[in-house]
């Protein structure tokens, strides 16, 4: 087995075949040879062939005409999607006038006081300046908004996730179905999920809501099934030798036990809802986001920054106070913990009261801080001291220029100009190398559709996007991985960074690389490496570092230098860590890549904004469609098997 | 068929040990509730995992293959095979076999914690696989509590309400839970700790903690799954001292599943030894070391210090008129290493004394056999034939 490198067809061929990998080769190069031939007999071209494709675009504007025209009439609206969109509008109107009564300083002294019993009071000191700061930057009304939508979008994902990991959790039958399902949903991009919920809703905050709740239910499904399943086996037989029935030992034992994965789930389905609302301001969601949007479309990088720091402030705030609440979990509780609980409900009512009784409900105008005419100016001098003609290394509009002639270019010429049946093989070679053979049909299902739905050559744009992006993202994400896993101070210095961006929504990256690079591909792309690269520097390190102490130290004791320990030991030993950060760049990249199609990134993701702004469904649906497989494909052929299990990150 | 089901009150002496000089007698006086009802009475028990289980013990041909046969054939893993024993009230049965010889399975097939496939288990006569699942819930609720090896503890609860986590299984109050909770804390002596977290404690505390939730439920027969095999050597020494007290104090059958050869013969009034799913000899420790079944055993007990197992009622002789009148005076139950101690220092041999009678002495040669593992089994004791020594303690490292 030690020379089967050598491909050269040699007389021990059987001895060749036993191989997994070449055998896999061989077996999918014969059938290439079959059906490449007649394949391209047939359809030649360089293209999906048109013979191939299906136009459902008039199926698609018929199907959404006659949703429009019998929204109002069909009893199915009427009676079922009705009510929730009814409902839904309620709460949130609700919570939002709930908010607006209690005032700014009812709003933010409540939210300090639950972060100080949750979290301590360096987090309530945070929470209260960070709602402060979005009231200076002259957003405290959509961020009111932004924030009725989400407590509406995250307790519906709550329940809904909680309920379907209850299932999921207890039933192997449910776990079967429900797993590759939840897995499947949270590799898709947000922008998937936009589409099909306009169709039945319409633009608006329902639509707004259901798509959050679609996109943040699975964490809390996904965490709590986990939790429920991966509860101590013997402690779960000590409750059962003392006689508990099932109920007592779901309520008393396997719900407890699984409060700190509960917990996470609600920490990553209140980070997805946040990074949703914001998204789905393209659908009507309104509020923070929508300020964001409405800005990046006339690239007024102020106005989008004033919008975008509420949002960073939210997300970090919320993250480290669900956070510190899972961590304080297993602590032995304080004393007198209820009568603290009650001084600061209290203290937050009289806040509000006073408030109230002063008449300084509104933020008032003269707090007020316009940062986005000083953010525009520095602006325009960036535009027009770096964009370009700076001496020897040129400017940043030059560099996306360079980027986008030398890198995105001949990337997206290339995958063109290659015959459709050749990239299916190597869709297919790539995703059964790394799984079995059911992974590389699903990948090839998925590549295949895309040329059905006619959108081929847009999806081609932007697979050249999102390879050039990942590309850089692996090679910037390892490095700095390798180096923090090296080094304690580099580790060190880098954790508050990682934490900060990890928990930032999509849609904020848009912001930055528009002030940098201006509109195009280039700025999407760069947008898509800052948001993947955390998560893989950190999943690099993570593997590196929890690399076999006694491994790595008897190859030290062999003497073995640095590079050697780093090639020969660290690196292959943290082999499944480092394909599951190419898996996660890969799903992080496509999302924002898609995304990017708001700041001139094109392709699929242009495609649904376009359609939506157009209120041409049947386009908009069909891309986005295209960006599910599209999601799918990618996942199969960068997804090892057997790693389903641990995605929590 | 290693074992033979046998009538209650007697022991279950397979095979060999079953020579002259290991017949069977009603427990030694001393052990606190010996009677002669079994607690526990298992026969026949067989635990098959793998697809169609049930065929295995069905088929005589099939039960009859070993362990790796029967997997090559069937696919079947047989846990337990064919397992027959009496557990009586009052004492400490203890299970032991190295890992993967089925102890563990055993003992959970006992409240049904596991499904047996084959035989049949009684609890006081009352047919355990019959039972519906609330007899079964009444069973493991109040007449069997378990014990466990990594002490299966709730994490998010103070020791006192992991304590009295049994009882609030049984709907019993919360303040009457606490108080009787707080007791059982007290009795394994972690006064002080009732409001730490599981987290918080020590291993060798921790099973305690496991121990008192077993206690407080006030079973009628204590299982632990080789308890303190995950703690360290000085705090295992302390817990099977903490064991012994309880058993010497409260009495309450005890059903003790070990893989350390030291700790069965320490804590064990009779000892089953497993290996590959069957019981392979079930006696006394001294029947264990005395008289191995097979080769196995034998290799097991090798390295076992047998002065201090065996006692002087097996390594006496019978004693000579003159020898009977003098002499240092050890009971029947001493090892023969306070024998040998009592013969140094006096330079003449022992005799063995009960109840002012003199049984037969015990000279250097006797002694030395012992220690040598040469001795012989000739009848030369006049009650050589009696064994007893099932009830006492002995003091081994």
């Amino acid at each position: 087995m030690a020379t089967v490198t050598t491909a050269a067809p040699r007389i021990g061929v059987p001895g060749a075949l036993k191989h997994p990998v070449l055998r896999k080769l061989l077996l999918l190069a014969l059938a290439a040879a079959i059906l490449v031939p007649l394949a391209n007999a047939r359809w030649a071209s360089g293209s999906w062939p048109a013979a191939l494709t299906v136009d459902f675009s008039d199926q698609l504007t018929k199907a959404s005409v006659w949703i429009i025209d019998n929204r109002d009439s069909h009893p199915l609206f009427v009676y079922f999607f009705g009510h929730i969109s009814n409902a839904v509008v309620l709460s949130v109107r609700a919570v939002y006038l709930v908010l607006l009564a209690a005032g700014w300083a009812g709003v933010t002294a409540a939210a300090s006081l639950v972060a100080w019993r949750v979290a301590g009071w360096r987090l309530a000191a945070g929470t209260g300046v960070a709602l402060l700061a979005c009231g200076f930057l002259g957003m405290w009304i959509p961020t009111m908004q932004t924030l009725a939508l989400m407590v509406v979008a995250v307790l519906a994902s709550v329940v809904v996730g909680a309920l379907l990991g209850l299932a999921a959790g207890l039933s192997d039958r449910m776990d079967k179905i429900l797993r590759p399902v939840l897995d499947t949903m949270q590799v898709l991009p947000a922008y998937a999920y936009l589409l099909p919920v306009v169709l039945v809703f319409g633009m608006g905050v329902p639509a707004a809501v259901l798509a959050t709740v679609v996109y943040a239910a699975p964490p809390m499904a996904r965490l709590t099934a986990l939790g429920l399943r991966g509860a101590d086996k013997e402690v779960l037989e000590a409750v059962e030798s003392l006689g508990a029935t099932a109920r007592q030992r779901l309520l008393t034992a396997r719900i407890p036990l699984a409060s700190h994965e509960l917990l996470l789930g609600l920490n990553q389905t209140i980070m997805m809802a946040l990074s949703m609302a914001v998204i789905a301001s393209v659908i009507g969601a309104g509020g923070l986001g929508d300020r964001v949007y409405q800005a990046l479309s006339t690239v007024d990088v102020g106005a989008a920054l004033a919008a975008g720091v509420p949002i960073v402030l939210l997300a970090v705030v919320l993250d480290r106070v669900t956070g510190a609440a899972g961590e304080g979990l297993g602590e032995e509780p304080r004393p007198n913990g209820r009568a603290r609980w009650l001084f600061a409900l209290a203290a937050a009512v009289a806040v509000a009261v006073t408030g109230r009784l002063v008449g300084r409900l509104d933020w008032p105008e003269a707090w007020t801080l316009n940062i986005a005419e000083p953010v525009n100016r520095a602006v325009d001098w960036m535009t027009d001291h770096l964009y370009s003609g700076v001496p020897v290394i040129g400017g940043t509009a030059d560099w996306a220029a360079h980027f986008t002639t030398w890198v995105l270019d001949p990337v997206r010429d290339t995958l063109q100009w290659l015959p459709w049946w050749s990239l299916l093989l190597i869709v297919a070679a790539l995703a059964w190398l790394i799984g079995t053979w059911r992974t590389a049909l699903t990948a090839v299902l998925a590549m295949a559709a895309i040329g059905v739905l006619g959108v081929w050559t847009p999806a081609l744009d932007t697979l050249s996007q999102v390879l050039a992006a990942v590309a850089v993202t692996l090679v910037l994400g390892f490095a700095t991985g390798i180096a923090a896993a090296r080094s304690d101070r580099v580790e060190r210095l880098l954790r508050p960074v990682l934490d900060v961006f990890q928990t930032m929504p999509q849609f904020v990256y848009l912001i930055p690389v528009v002030a940098l690079f201006g509109v195009g591909r280039a700025p999407a792309v760069a947008a898509a490496v800052v948001y993947a690269l955390p998560a893989v520097v950190r999943i690099t390190t993570q593997g590196l570092r929890q690399v076999d102490p006694a491994a790595l130290e008897s190859a030290r004791s062999l003497g073995a230098t640095p590079a050697q320990q780093l090639r020969q030991v660290q690196l292959p030993l943290a082999r499944p860590a480092l394909l599951l950060a190419v898996n996660q760049g890969v799903v992080l990249v496509l999302a924002v890549v898609i995304i990017g199609g708001l700041v001139g990134g094109g392709a699929l993701g242009y495609d649904v904004v376009a359609g939506l702004a157009q209120g041409d469904l049947a386009t908009g649906l069909v891309a986005g469609v295209a960006i599910v497989c599209l999601g799918l494909m990618l996942d199969r052929v960068t997804q090892p098997t057997e790693r389903r299990a641990k995605k929590g990150a | 068929m290693s074992t033979t089901p046998t009538a209650p009150g007697t022991a279950t002496a397979p095979g060999t040990a079953t020579a002259p000089g290991t017949a069977t007698t009603p427990r030694a006086a001393g052990t606190p509730g010996a009677t002669d009802t079994p607690v526990f009475s298992v026969d026949g028990l067989w635990k098959v995992f793998g697809p169609k289980a049930h065929r295995v013990p069905a088929d005589p041909e099939l039960a009859g293959l070993t362990s790796a046969e029967l997997r090559a054939r069937t696919g079947c893993t047989a846990a337990v095979q064919d397992v027959s024993f009496d557990v009586r009230k009052g004492e400490v049965f203890v299970v032991m076999g190295l890992s993967g010889s089925g102890k563990s399975t055993l003992v959970r097939c006992l409240t049904r914690l596991i499904e047996p496939t084959a035989g049949t288990i009684a609890i006081d006569g009352e047919d355990v696989r019959a039972m519906d699942k609330t007899r079964l819930r009444e069973l493991r609720r109040h007449r069997a509590a378990m014990v466990f090896q990594h002490f299966g503890l709730l994490p998010h609860r103070t020791v006192l309400d992991n304590v009295a986590y049994g009882l609030e299984i049984q709907g019993v109050g919360r303040a009457e839970r606490r108080e009787r909770a707080a007791q059982v804390v007290a009795k394994v002596g972690l006064e002080g700790m009732e409001h730490r977290r599981p987290g918080q404690l020590s291993g060798g505390q921790r099973q305690r903690v496991g121990l008192a939730r077993a206690l407080a439920v006030d079973p009628e027969v204590l299982l632990f799954d080789e308890p303190f095999s995950a703690l360290d050597p000085l705090i295992r020494r302390d817990m099977q001292e903490e064991v012994v007290r309880l058993h010497r104090e409260e009495g309450r059958t005890m059903v003790f599943i070990t893989h350390d050869l030291s700790e069965a013969l320490k804590l064990g009034d009779r000892i089953a030894l497993m290996r590959d799913g069957r019981v392979v000899q079930l006696g006394t420790p001294e029947e264990i070391v005395g008289s191995p079944a097979d080769d196995y055993v034998r290799e097991f007990v090798r390295d076992v210090p047998r002065e201090q197992v065996m006692t002087v009622r097996t390594a006496m002789r019978a004693a000579s008129a003159d020898e009977s009148g003098d002499g240092p005076a050890v009971a029947p139950d001493a090892t023969v290493s306070e024998a040998i101690e009592a013969v140094a220092r006096t330079g003449a041999p022992a005799r063995v004394m009960e109840g002012g009678r003199c049984l037969g002495v015990v000279d250097h040669e006797r002694l030395l056999g012992v220690v040598a593992g040469t001795e012989h089994h000739d009848p030369g004791g006049a009650e050589h034939g009696v064994v007893a020594g099932a009830g006492k303690r002995k003091e081994v490292a």
